[in-house]
């Protein structure tokens, strides 16, 4: 056997270096005495292999390591210090990688192995994603982590510009450690075995447009593919009624890339892609996220139902079971209640019932379509929020030269508030009058007023409305008219 | 000299002009609706549409060879299969659309309303020659396999495959009644759906 050369040490964790050296002549394998020692105070460690490597203890500062191969009559002698020993972090493995294909992202999960290091470091990951049969990188991302002596899962998203469907994705990633008190030099340890995965394109059968159906928000750039058979030639893709270029991304995978997308009519915008015998596609649903609901106001009109009412805001062009939906969730009492809203008119409602013995009431109105969502909120004292319905049945019930008696009707219940009505008196030669009169409320009750100081043989016109009288919110619309003469002056 | 019509070559002769004139209607209508669906659905009118699962096609070899009962055996099958179908693009128009489009709704509506009576027109003349009724009990109990669950694009086309078939059946119809109504030398001895000449 020859001497003993190139000895290099390198070191994965920190604690322990793994040196090998190379024998200047062919030869077998044959028995090394391999000995080391730090200094010159502590005895000398000793041991045979067979091996051209050896794991030792990465020593303070230097350390004197001797190789005597057999058949060699002296020992070679090496001095290595710790700035000739390399540190190169083990390689990292994927734990798991997890699509999701709505919305295309991938979940990576690794080990930061931070059990092997003495004591914490930061720690440098790097991720690639690769793309295509040609395994095109089209993503590099640098991570950061600590580690802390104890082995952590790192995990990690990446949303691609692409339907996951489309082709197959590929990750794999390696590790630098920034270990400043380590003098040596430092490398990137090698990259983890690849992770994929497949696209619907390595799949029998897998053909069709994807994303398929989805709903995206105006502005948005898109990447739409069509996967189809080998043997199946792509004629053109088209995103409604434009063909875009489209980029082979496989055999059997093209895509094309649609950027600031418009909003959709409400059937949708058609992705086609037509191949030779066969029509493929899909249908995606451009629109917005809900605005903030304005002017959020809610009253009643009779104790038994609270009417919130809204302006929506901008439309959100989605329609169907993609529509902008509302619930009103009430936060003291927890109760929520969903709101039928019809899409295409302007004006949204919600009933909420008028819950026993509580007054205020504290709304918030959630809205959400699949773009979004957005929420208004408001604190009410619903007894200062009342517009009665319009008064029915005003009659006259009795009547002189110089007044007339009215009665009248309210459906719902106001025994908590107290009534403010006020009646107009019209009539031919003489000004429009308001006449107020204030009751305590009842509940589905008829209410009446006596109109004095009236002028004889006159023929009146007279109708009423109501509100809160102590907090005045809004007046009821006004009842129909009645139209009565007073009698001669005796 | 020509037999006098009997009572019930009478009532066959109009129900089958009547119903030649609701096949007729019922075929403009599908042509409207046609057109408004292409363009609702932002579909490529010449689009080659393959021939959609469920769909009875209106093109019949030896059309000519046909009897009567197998013509009205035949109309009946497809405009039931027409009403489900038909009924199931209601129903997919509505998840999809909601309010929106309220024209295409209702003018599906009125379609399926005239493809049910044109059936319900055909059972009547099955009736008049005392031919039993294909039972839609059986149908309704068991009712067709649920159809697979479609991508919005494939909804799309097979409605685009739906109404152009059925605009085939309704000049299918209309031949097969003129067919019917014509009377066979048959007829003149014994009333009733005898062998087409």
């Amino acid at each position: 056997l020859g001497d003993p050369q190139n000895l290099k040490c390198v070191t994965h964790n920190l604690h322990k270096m793994l040196c090998t050296w190379d024998i200047s002549s062919r030869g077998g394998r044959g028995q090394t005495d391999f000995c080391y020692t730090t200094n010159d105070l502590t005895p000398q460690v000793c041991f045979k292999t067979k091996e051209r490597r050896v794991e030792i203890p990465i020593p303070e500062s230097s350390i004197t390591v001797t190789i005597k191969s057999s058949g060699t009559a002296f020992a070679t002698k090496f001095v290595i210090r710790q700035k000739d020993i390399s540190f190169v972090p083990v390689t990292p493995h994927i734990l798991s990688l997890t699509p999701d294909f709505p919305t295309s992202t991938l979940n990576l999960k690794w080990s930061d192995n931070g059990s092997v290091f003495p004591y914490g470091l930061d720690a440098l990951w790097q991720i690639q994603i690769l793309r295509k049969e040609a395994m095109e990188v089209v993503a590099q991302v640098t991570y950061n982590s600590k580690l802390t002596q104890e082995d952590v899962i790192l995990s990690w998203n990446w949303t691609s510009d692409m339907p996951l469907e489309c082709t197959s994705h590929y990750v794999k990633i390696r590790c630098y450690i920034n270990a400043t008190q380590f003098v040596g030099p430092k490398d990137w340890s090698d990259w983890s075995p690849v992770e994929v995965i497949p696209g619907k394109d390595t799949e029998p059968g897998g053909s069709g447009v994807f994303p398929l159906d989805p709903v995206v928000a105006v502005g948005s750039d898109l990447t739409f593919c069509c996967v189809h058979e080998e043997d199946q030639r792509i004629m053109n893709m088209t995103y409604g009624s434009k063909s875009y270029t489209m980029m082979q991304l496989s055999s059997r995978s093209h895509a094309i890339r649609v950027l600031n997308a418009s909003v959709s009519n409400s059937s949708g915008t058609n992705v086609v892609c037509r191949l030779e015998n066969e029509l493929e596609g899909s249908v995606v649903f451009v629109g917005y996220a809900p605005d903030i609901p304005q002017n959020l106001s809610c009253e009643t009109s009779n104790f038994l139902m609270i009417k919130c009412t809204w302006k929506p805001g901008r439309p959100s062009g989605l329609y169907g079971e993609r529509r902008t939906k509302y619930r009103l969730f009430e936060r003291t009492s927890g109760k929520n209640v969903s709101c039928e809203v019809n899409e295409v008119n302007k004006d949204h409602a919600c009933g909420f019932p008028v819950l026993p013995d509580q007054k205020t009431y504290d709304f918030i109105l959630g809205v959400s379509n699949p773009i979004g969502q957005a929420q208004s909120s408001l604190l009410v004292d619903i007894t200062q929020r009342v517009r009665p319905k319009t008064p029915e049945k005003l009659t006259v019930t009795g009547n002189n030269s110089t007044s007339i008696q009215l009665r009248w009707f309210i459906n719902g219940s106001f025994v908590e508030i107290r009534l403010l009505c006020q009646i107009e008196i019209s009539s031919s030669h003489s000004e429009r009058k308001l006449h107020n009169v204030s009751m305590p409320g009842r509940k589905s009750s008829t209410y009446t007023a006596q109109l004095n100081a009236l002028h004889p043989d006159t023929k009146y016109q007279l109708r009423v409305r109501c509100s809160a009288a102590d907090h005045f919110w809004r007046w009821s619309d006004w009842s129909r008219g009645v139209e009565q003469t007073t009698s001669e002056a005796p | 000299m020509a037999a006098a019509d009997s009572p019930s070559a009478a009532l066959r002769r109009d129900l089958c002009s009547r119903g030649i004139r609701l096949a007729g209607k019922m075929r403009a209508d599908v042509v409207d609706l046609l057109d408004a669906y292409v363009e609702q659905q932002g579909l490529d009118a010449s689009a080659s549409v393959a021939a959609v699962e469920g769909v009875p096609l209106a093109a019949v070899e030896r059309w000519d060879e046909q009897t009567g009962t197998q013509r009205l055996l035949e109309n009946l099958a497809a405009y039931r299969a027409f009403r489900a179908l038909l009924a199931q693009m209601l129903e997919e128009q509505r998840e999809q659309l909601g309010e929106a489009e309220a024209g295409l709704g209702r003018a599906l509506a009125a379609l399926l309303l005239q493809v049910s009576a044109f059936a319900y027109h055909l059972e009547e003349l099955l009736r008049l020659e005392n031919r039993g009724i294909p039972g839609e009990e059986e149908e309704e109990e068991d009712g067709p396999p649920p159809p697979p669950r479609l991508s919005l694009f494939e909804q799309k086309l097979r409605g685009l495959g739906v109404l152009r078939e059925l605009a085939q059946w309704a000049v299918r119809s209309v031949r097969d009644l003129r067919q019917l109504a014509k009377p066979s030398p048959a007829t003149a001895a014994a009333p009733g759906l005898a062998e087409s000449p």
